[in-house]
């Protein structure tokens, strides 16, 4: 940035010459080259924990405690995998995360896209009451709510020895239904779905109509088709949602056999301790999935992001 | 967040519609709203039990004095008022000020600087997007944990690593009460900086070209073009970056939680953390609601505070 501003300002009366032209034109290659220097710098300093996180979960223990350490580790112990593998039941971890996350994905695009379709095009009485109560709940941290919600779960009536009072016992904790349940529908998925439909053209829906279609035919079949990448993206954020997270899931389960990763490696922290080739590599094992998917699908992520800021 | 509305039928729209009421159409209308109530009812009913039914029992919780074994008990304003004398509490709230206060503009600055830059055709510039984004996609509890191994008071921490290069330490940067709050700053600033540039660059690419091209006939310079078109015109993204990295900073939870538990000496208890250890720890549930209840008037001043403050985006 500061290079470019070396470039001198040609003043308006004089018309530029083609010598002059060349000589900017050297500047701005040598400005360009100062960028891109900059950016490589930064960039590497941006990723710089995660290459620590990667050489360090296939470090050989007895380097960690060598002072000092040597930068690069002297081989590649891929070990350190099928050692933390068999210290936490990580498969165990990474399925539940991967259905909790599969249906949050699924739930916020069946019922998102239906609300979302419905405020974007259907003139009903309740329609601006309910848009803007869903932008008010964007706007509650869960933080805010999730005592009630806790309580919510742990009273639910009929569930784990409960009676139909929501007394006695422990209803939905430590089951499929807390982790999936409260937060299957994310009032900010359905702000996006609105966004989404919004761009679509509503002559579509006069000219179905005047066929005859159906009107759950008419978002089933013809509008929702039109935003198949907005589907993709809400699925997408909503998966990295699931998997990434960790205070809910903390909360509400307390069994091996239920835990998600975030909680996993959270509790593999005690059992471990100090052994960080071990605890990187279980990290790594949480983190690479979403970062795989990230790449394969960085166009759809970024649309979502996007569309959340500017409207 | 956008503030526009459902295109709401206008009037003109309305005496269209009274003029043509052939029964055909009268149905398909009939249909339409049938269809809008039961399309929208999952959603709305799902975030009415799970959203709006909670933050009423909070409200209501707040007022009394629980410990989830016994039942409730009306306590009146007993937890606002411990509230008000409770200097832990404030001081969770000073520090999520202060993580916003210092990690916020620096990772927003960071942001339009990258952002700036990516926005030209630059070699490679897909993969330092990624690269700068990556924090962002990966989970706080992973983020965390790297980074407790980057701050490993050891001589093999790699933060002492680089320091120990310019002849400091090796610091305990999550042990000591002086540094603690930095150390998590820091990682504030670098996981948040991906999202505020990805702002950013879909904001850059809504700015007319032609307005640079008008500036550069005009002879104006990179910092001048900077200054008198790209700062005006991304006044909308950084209003909104701002609001949602205020509300994202007292969500902070997840990093608390791995990197300090709060500590040391409560150096690094942030409002989120605090509501926790309240009722998951002390299990005084109402005072936790009562402190819930004070995030949410914390979150509802910071939104109108900002709007004010940056000019808001009315009319967008």
């Amino acid at each position: 940035m500061a290079t470019d501003t070396l470039t001198p300002a040609p003043s308006r009366t004089d018309p530029p010459t083609p010598g002059r032209s060349t000589g900017m034109r050297r500047q701005k290659r040598i400005g360009a080259s100062a960028i891109l220097v900059f950016l490589i710098v930064s960039s590497l300093l941006m990723a710089a924990p995660f290459l620590w996180m990667a050489l360090s979960s296939m470090r050989d223990p007895t380097e960690l405690a060598q002072v000092p350490m040597p930068l690069i580790p002297q081989d590649l112990r891929l070990e350190n995998y099928t050692d933390a593998l068999a210290r936490a039941p990580f498969a165990t971890y990474a399925r539940n995360s991967l259905i909790l996350a599969t249906a949050a994905a699924i739930l916020n695009v069946a019922f998102g896209s239906a609300c979302g379709y419905a405020l974007a095009k259907l003139r009903f009485r309740l329609a601006p009451a309910v848009f803007g109560w869903m932008v008010a709940c964007i706007m509650i941290p869960f933080y805010a709510t999730v005592i009630p919600v806790f309580l919510m779960v742990r009273h639910m009536p009929l569930f784990g020895g409960n009676t139909i009072l929501g007394a006695g016992g422990t209803g939905w904790i430590d089951t499929w239904w807390a982790l999936i349940v409260p937060g299957a529908i994310s009032p900010f998925m359905v702000f996006l779905f609105r966004q989404f439909y919004v761009t679509t053209p509503s002559e579509l829906i006069e000219a179905a109509r005047l066929d005859g279609v159906s009107e759950f035919g008419i978002y089933a079949r013809i509008m929702t088709p039109l935003i198949k990448p907005g589907l993709l993206t809400v699925a997408l954020l909503s998966f990295e949602a699931g998997w990434n997270n960790f205070l809910w899931p903390l909360l509400v389960t307390t069994s091996d056999s239920l835990r998600v990763i975030q909680v996993g490696i959270a509790s593999f922290r005690q059992e471990a301790s100090t052994d960080w080739h071990l605890l990187m590599a279980g990290t790594t094992m949480a983190a690479v999935p979403m970062i795989i998917l990230f790449l394969i699908f960085q166009r759809y992520f970024v649309d979502g992001f996007a569309a959340s800021g500017i409207k | 967040m956008s503030t526009s509305t459902p295109p709401a039928p206008t009037a003109a729209d309305a005496r269209a519609a009274r003029h043509d009421l052939v029964p055909r159409r009268s149905t398909v209308r009939a249909a339409e709203k049938r269809w809008g109530l039961l399309l929208a009812a999952p959603a709305t009913l799902h975030t009415l039990l799970w959203i709006g039914v909670p933050i009423v029992v909070a409200m209501v919780l707040s007022f009394t004095a629980y410990d989830i074994i016994h039942p409730p008990e009306f306590a009146g304003l007993e937890n606002y008022a411990t509230i008000f004398t409770d200097g832990l509490f404030w001081r969770s709230v000073w520090h999520n000020v202060l993580i916003a206060g210092i990690g916020i503009p620096i990772s927003m600055l960071l942001a339009l600087v990258f952002a700036t830059l990516l926005n030209r055709a630059i070699p490679g510039r897909g993969v330092f997007r990624v690269m700068v984004f990556l924090p962002h996609i990966t989970a706080t509890v992973a983020v965390a944990m790297i980074w407790l191994w980057i701050y490993n008071p050891s001589e093999n921490g790699l933060m002492n690593i680089v320091l120990g290069v310019i002849g400091i330490g090796p610091l305990p940067f999550l042990t000591d009460p002086d540094l603690a709050l930095g150390a998590v700053i820091l990682v504030t600033i670098w996981q948040g900086i991906g999202l505020k540039m990805l702002i950013y660059l879909a904001a850059l690419q809504g700015v007319d070209g032609q307005l640079y091209e008008a500036a550069d006939i005009d002879g104006a310079n990179f910092v001048q073009k900077f200054r008198r078109i790209t700062v005006p015109m991304l006044r909308p993204a950084t209003f909104f970056i701002l609001i949602t990295s205020l509300i994202a900073n007292f969500q902070t939870f997840d990093l608390i939680y791995i990197l300090t538990e709060g500590g040391p000496a409560n150096s690094t208890s942030v409002v989120t953390y605090r509501i926790y250890q309240t009722a998951f720890q002390e299990f005084r549930v109402g005072l936790a609601n009562a402190q819930s209840v004070i995030l949410l008037l914390i979150l509802i001043v910071l939104a109108f505070l900002s709007r004010r403050i940056v000019g808001g985006t009315d009319g967008d």
